[in-house]
């Protein structure tokens, strides 16, 4: 018989973080730039913990050098060529500090991820990105690639309970990636029907890794500058970023007009437009757990990370962190019913 | 660990009030005027405790004089001059009993205030406002302004907890602001993911208030007369709007006309074209918190008011209050999932 957790899990719009009292005069006070060391591969790690998902339209060579500069995180998508990454690698050496090099848990996607390891040893993070983070072929794989790699720091997921982070940690990853279906383009939920609110994921995940001194990654579900400082408050170390970082000029594919308005187009990695574009086609015996869409045009993702960093320097100054590492210290949610006053729509 | 308090708060459009049984036989029967004596300054106040907010495009000289008429407050935005002020004196003395002049915490506006305050001496009301009152400093200019001014009124905010409402009171402030993030055009709550549904923080903030004689204003929420009368049930001494007072005549700046339509410009006071204004711009560290609408023209404010006014009256009625004063005490909310009938939204009209 199923069994009903009846205790209600939480979304970013179920909940406001409460004002407390600070002792910060300015926003320009805060520091966002954390540092840490991670478990398995005891690589040191100092930035501003946000990263640009390994999505082939976000996590593009492009968008890692407007964020490095920034000292912000990519997780580069797993289809550029080893020459592709020895010509970036080669031009921009400082951003290579920020970047992962991706991979699913196929034998050729891990020849590729180390022929690219071993020919730039600047690259020192590698993202494990399958769907479903709770096979053992993936547990495995993780093992496997921590044999190979141990002192490469491992990103692995996506899960989004606390004993599945515990196991990946144990298996060698260092940083595991939480989310399942909360995605702008992702379908999986509607598809599956399986999934966890992000929110309630990212505190239960954080605290089974906290406990390990492991680390986890928000992946999906931010709308808003105020979901970012949500999953940061919700215990998050670093939140990775799609939709929101979708559609600018360091975004991968061109900007067509429709209707006299510009737009990019933005797709799940598991969509229809993606599975064609690397694998050909959809195989028959799956769903397409992804959609297509097209979002406007927005410039520079220059502006995007002022906007987004400026709203969590907000975050931090209304519960009185001088710092993003008491962020999630000062955090009490309250529930709600609604964000926004909808007056003027 | 961050920590979740369980409890779901509430905004206006989470509840209705609950009608009673009532002896009165008319809406011209309710008495909307109310009496306070400040914690504070030890000052009196009468009069209808609506307040048009501190904006700039909200709180002008024009807004002032036909809220008077009505005993309406209006908190003056902090962007007029001097000279503008005395000439507003010496034309206006009978509104300046319904006025308050507006500072945030820089020094600037502080010398800004004296001089106005000098010049005219009938104000008897200051308007401390800040994004957030939670910090140190505010707390500090709250008593520096106390101290410079021990006899006028200080409003003081935001906030929208009770602990603060207290930390405020005692430091000088008589009455205070509640609310963060419920404006109509404020986006402090996309952008930071902070604060609080207004209705459960009024409710909150105004027994923290009351129970050391204190006063709070709810600020920010209110996009129809029946959240006015929320506010009113759920505590507030003073309702203060923005939204609902924009886009009249006697609002700032110039009317747009756009395909045979009139409208005003109406935007949060963090929002870039605030900030651009009055700042020069948007600061690198930090991002916008308001956004800009154009707000169709609604002609003099003087029909709002009735509207608000009528709609309050009204209410007293339903819940059996002969005057505002007893709204509070004769509200029960009841919890909700629908405002109203939407079969005929969004192309009917109310007239």
């Amino acid at each position: 018989m199923p069994r009903v957790d009846a205790d209600l899990k939480l979304d970013f719009k179920d909940v406001l973080l409460r004002p407390k009292r600070s002792s910060l005069k300015s926003r320009a006070e805060v520091d966002l730039i954390r540092t840490f060391t991670f478990r398995n591969s005891k690589q040191e790690y100092t930035g501003i913990p946000i990263i640009a998902a390994n999505m082939d339209t976000i996590g593009t060579f492009e968008m890692a050098r407007a964020l490095s500069k920034n000292t912000m995180f990519t997780a580069i998508h797993k289809h550029y060529s080893l020459e592709e990454w020895k010509m970036f690698a080669a031009n921009y050496p400082e951003c290579l500090e920020h970047m992962a090099a991706s991979s699913g848990s196929g034998k050729a996607d891990l020849d590729k991820l180390s022929s690219i390891l071993e020919a730039i040893p600047l690259v020192k993070y590698i993202c494990l990105d399958v769907a479903n983070g709770y096979s053992e072929q993936f547990v495995e794989f993780v093992k496997t690639v921590h044999a190979k790699f141990p002192n490469h720091t491992i990103m692995a997921g996506n899960v989004v309970t606390g004993e599945m982070v515990e196991e990946l940690i144990l298996s060698g990853a260092d940083i595991i990636k939480v989310g399942i279906g909360p995605g702008s383009v992702c379908t999986t939920r509607l598809k599956t029907g399986v999934g966890y609110p992000q929110l309630s994921a990212v505190i239960e995940c954080a605290d089974s890794a906290h406990g390990l001194k492991g680390h986890i990654i928000s992946d999906g579900g931010c709308s808003c500058p105020g979901d970012v400082a949500k999953a940061f408050g919700a215990g998050a170390d670093f939140v990775m970023l799609g939709g929101m970082f979708a559609g600018h000029d360091q975004c991968a594919g061109e900007v067509t007009e429709k209707n006299g308005k510009k737009v990019k187009i933005f797709y799940g990695m598991s969509s229809d437009t993606a599975m064609q574009k690397h694998a050909g086609q959809v195989a028959e015996y799956r769903a397409s757990e992804g959609r297509t869409v097209e979002v406007p045009y927005r410039g520079d993702v220059e502006n995007t990370i002022r906007d987004i960093l400026g709203g969590l320097r907000s975050t931090c100054t209304y519960v009185g962190a001088a710092k993003l590492k008491e962020l999630s210290r000062r955090t009490t949610f309250i529930r709600v019913t609604q964000q926004l006053n909808q007056m003027f729509g | 660990m961050p920590r979740i308090d369980n409890d779901v708060k509430l905004d206006f459009k989470d509840v209705l009030l609950r009608p009673k049984r009532s002896t009165l036989k008319s809406r011209s029967e309710v008495e909307l005027a109310r009496s306070y004596v400040f914690r504070n300054s030890k000052q009196s106040y009468t009069g209808i405790p609506i307040i048009a907010a501190n904006m700039d495009t909200v709180g002008t000289f024009e807004m002032a004089q036909a809220l008077c008429k009505f005993s309406l407050f209006t908190a003056i935005h902090k962007h007029y001059s001097v000279d503008q002020w005395k000439v507003f004196a010496v034309e206006n003395p009978d509104c300046l009993q319904h006025v308050a002049v507006s500072s945030g915490t820089g020094q600037a506006d502080f010398e800004q205030i004296k001089k106005i305050l000098e010049a005219v001496p009938q104000v008897r009301y200051i308007c401390l406002d800040v994004a957030n009152g939670y910090s140190e400093h505010f707390v500090q200019y709250v008593k520096d302004v106390r101290a410079h001014f021990p006899d006028h009124t200080i409003m003081a905010g935001n906030v929208v907890t009770g602990e603060m409402v207290e930390e405020l009171i005692l430091s000088g402030a008589d009455i205070i602001k509640v609310g963060i993030g419920p404006g109509s055009v404020c986006t402090t709550r996309k952008k930071t993911g902070v604060g609080y549904p207004q209705l459960s923080a009024v409710i909150e903030c105004a027994d923290a208030a009351h129970g050391l004689d204190g006063h709070i204003i709810s600020d920010g929420g209110c996009c129809c007369p029946g959240d006015v009368a929320k506010a009113f049930g759920a505590g507030a001494d003073f309702v203060m709007l923005g939204g609902m007072l924009s886009g009249h005549t006697e609002s700032g700046g110039n009317i747009i006309e756009k395909n045979g339509k009139k409208y005003k410009l109406f935007y949060g006071m963090s929002s870039e074209t605030a900030m651009k204004r009055h700042a020069g711009g948007v600061a690198e560290y930090r991002a916008s918190e308001g956004k800009t609408v154009e707000v169709p023209f609604k002609g003099d404010v003087e029909h709002t008011v009735r509207d608000v006014l009528g709609g309050i009256r009204s209410t007293c009625t339903y819940v059996g209050a002969a005057k505002l004063k007893e709204l509070s005490r004769r509200t029960t909310f009841i919890r909700v999932t629908q405002q109203v009938n939407p079969i005929f939204s969004p192309n009917a009209t109310e007239d």
